[in-house]
């Protein structure tokens, strides 16, 4: 099997790189020879070889960038979702899916047009937060983190419904995005890692399969005591 | 009269705080809200000298008080670590008459670096220090782009600016000015021309984002670089790390100046080779400053010798959710040619707010201590899984680790007939856990 790190030296801010050891593990377990590629600034990925692709989050500048380079993916990366293959989109990286991102300074990037959704930065204050959400094609919540600046309007595409923490918006419930198989949310880092269970949920999407889990001992362990404590939060506010 | 009122009132406050052992922001703040412009309505000295960064700022501020009160300054300093306005404010106050007049030659300010715009707003800095911009409480502070853009609004016309020429980021800050003060190491033997690190925040220009290229790497992504496109590049140096050998824990200034170091990692060194460069340009001796600097152990608490039982060792205080911190301190430990014991503790990831994540531990470099040097390791804490699954990802054989959630049963562990030298990597929030239990310095 073949995995895909895109922009893995720009795009890598919160330890997101993990999501893909992750599933290099688990695919592994289960049998498969894996290989991973690292692309980033002027590579030209062949998609359709791969199958599971990633980007992880950025800071703004670099969200731009990549951006700018990203473009030449959109029909590629378009027949790669509609074929039903897997991809992970986190933190800030899968603003680039929506229609457009307005920054700080009210100068407008377009997206790559996949989803309706609008985001709009700010430069004053990070909006930072634990979060835990809930899916329904997952029996328990995610946990993990967001630290974004920007505000995401009109998602009608919404992957998780918001528990704890920060949402597209202001306004919102919800977060993220899913489009057959193709993830995007705010969680920064390693949401794979940290969500064994999300972690087994995208392998079977990718093997076609039940994946061997359980050598996820720690993993499942650390993800508990992490919804534990998130949970005891959620009360006490 | 006012100025008076509000000088009275911090003092007597300050007082009554200390004495019921409270922190030293609350007079600062209560000042501000009496007389929001005090800090402009005090007379200054001559040198206001502000540090600020991600790394080192309490310990290099220390050891630049340390130099200049040796030498018969008068030094007004915040070694609480209040380093926002309000502790700023109770510092200067406090170091006032009522008149209005700080007593002293030198204020010496540890700023936040997402606060000193605030702060500097009213105290216009004559020198200001910036030591390094990492990847440091993300959480909490936004990633270095975003401090670097708070920073860069606390930065007026009038302050002498004193850079880090081999962090790419913080050179930015004094890009294309003529009177910038510039400190560095020349080629270390410690150095790796390849990048020692999980990730790499040197790849990319910081100017113009092409990619870009490191003759040497001190440290991450710390060195000697040059832009492949824009002629960004390192700048030559005034103030400079020679050599140093950290094996014996020698290192040489300016070609000129041995000291011992106390503590043998490139943090500390920075840190002397900043506290340097702030003496020199006060005007102290080269000889007097590596005097002052030889063999010297910082009181700030980061460094604590310890005895468990029969054994022996070190905490090196390290700052959750700041993995250059970590890498520094897995550094001294891998480079222990003895053979050392090390434990991590990740119970609390910070003292000051609730967090839960623990996506910094893939930004740690814990593939160091896969090394002959290192014989066992002991994980500990609430986040005691997230480590374990962390360090599954490296290549250390899994019987050198061992695995408890309750810091007693890592220390009763520990405490043993081994002989190893302990080392014990953990930050503020975590550290008390395991120094009631032992005996420290």
């Amino acid at each position: 099997m073949k995995l895909l790190h895109l922009y893995h030296d720009i795009m890598n801010l919160y330890g997101d790189y993990a999501n893909v050891s992750a599933l290099k593990r688990i695919l592994e377990q289960s049998g498969e020879d894996v290989i991973v590629d690292k692309l980033s600034f002027g590579d030209i990925a062949d998609l359709s070889q791969y199958d599971f692709i990633f980007v992880g989050s950025g800071t703004e500048n670099n969200q731009k960038l990549v951006l700018n380079d990203f473009k030449k993916y959109r029909d590629s990366l378009k027949a790669y979702i509609e074929s039903g293959k897997c991809a992970l989109f986190t933190g800030n990286s899968f603003e680039m899916l929506g229609k457009t991102i307005t920054d700080a300074d009210g100068k407008s990037f377009d997206g790559l047009g996949f989803f309706g959704f609008t985001v709009k930065e700010q430069n004053k204050t990070r909006m930072t937060s634990d979060v835990i959400y809930e899916a329904d094609f997952l029996k328990t919540p995610l946990v993990g983190f967001v630290n974004k600046c920007g505000e995401i309007e009109g998602n009608s595409a919404l992957m998780f419904s918001v528990k704890l923490g920060l949402a597209d918006c202001e306004n919102s419930q919800g977060e993220g995005v899913r489009s057959n198989n193709l993830f995007g949310t705010h969680l920064t880092g390693p949401a794979l890692m940290k969500n064994p269970h999300f972690l087994e949920y995208v392998a079977e999407l990718i093997l076609g399969r039940k994946p061997e889990t359980a050598y996820l001992v720690h993993e499942k362990a650390g993800y508990e005591i992490t919804l534990t404590e998130l949970t005891k939060r959620m009360n006490e506010s | 009269m006012k100025v008076f009122f509000t000088i009275l009132v911090c003092k007597i406050l300050r007082f009554i705080g200390k004495l019921a052992g409270k922190g030293s922001s609350l007079p600062g703040q209560i000042a501000l809200k009496l007389c929001p412009d005090i800090l402009s309505r005090v007379k200054l000295p001559e040198y206001i000298i502000a540090v600020t960064g991600s790394n080192g700022k309490t310990s290099t501020v220390e050891m630049i008080a340390h130099i200049l009160m040796n030498n018969g300054k008068k030094v007004a300093w915040n070694k609480e670590g209040s380093n926002q306005i309000e502790g700023v404010t109770t510092l200067v106050l406090n170091s006032a008459t009522l008149t209005g007049k700080v007593k002293s030659d030198i204020l010496l300010i540890e700023s936040d670096e997402r606060f000193a715009k605030y702060t500097f707003k009213y105290i216009l800095p004559t020198h200001y220090v910036i030591t390094n911009l990492y990847r440091d409480q993300l959480t909490r502070n936004g990633h270095p782009e975003w401090v670097y853009n708070a920073i860069k609004d606390s930065i007026h016309d009038g302050t002498q600016l004193i850079l880090n020429a081999d962090d790419p980021l913080v050179s930015c800050f004094g890009w294309g000015k003529k009177d910038v003060i510039w400190f560095g190491a020349d080629k270390l033997s410690s150095d790796t021309d390849e990048l020692v690190s999980v990730y790499n925040d040197g790849a990319y220009c910081p100017v113009c984002k092409a990619p870009m290229e490191y003759s040497t790497h001190h440290y991450n992504h710390i060195g000697h670089y040059s832009c492949t496109k824009c002629g960004y590049k390192r700048q030559d140096t005034k103030y400079t790390i020679t050599s140093v050998d950290l094996d014996k824990g020698v290192m040489e200034i300016d070609g000129k100046y041995e000291i011992s170091l106390a503590l043998k990692s490139l943090y500390n060194i920075y840190n002397i080779l900043s506290a340097y460069t702030v003496a020199s340009i006060v005007g102290i001796s080269g000889e007097k400053i590596a005097a002052d600097m030889n063999n010297y152990v910082l009181k700030n608490g980061r460094v604590i010798t310890f005895k468990l039982g029969s054994r022996e060792g070190t905490m090196l205080t390290s700052k959750h959710e700041n993995s250059i911190s970590y890498d520094q301190s897995i550094r001294v430990a891998s480079a222990f040619s003895e053979g050392c014991d090390v434990m991590f503790i990740v119970d609390a990831v910070s003292r000051k707010y609730f967090t839960s994540d623990v996506s910094w531990l893939w930004d740690i470099d814990f593939e160091m201590l896969n090394n002959p040097n290192i014989h066992q390791i002991v994980l500990a804490g609430k986040y005691v899984n997230d480590l374990a699954v962390r360090f599954s990802y490296t290549d250390i054989p899994s019987n050198k680790i061992k695995l408890y959630e309750s810091i007693d049963e890592a220390v009763d562990y520990l405490n043993s007939d081994r002989k190893e030298y302990i080392y014990v990597i953990t930050c503020f929030s975590d550290k008390g856990k395991f120094l009631g239990k032992v005996n420290g310095d």
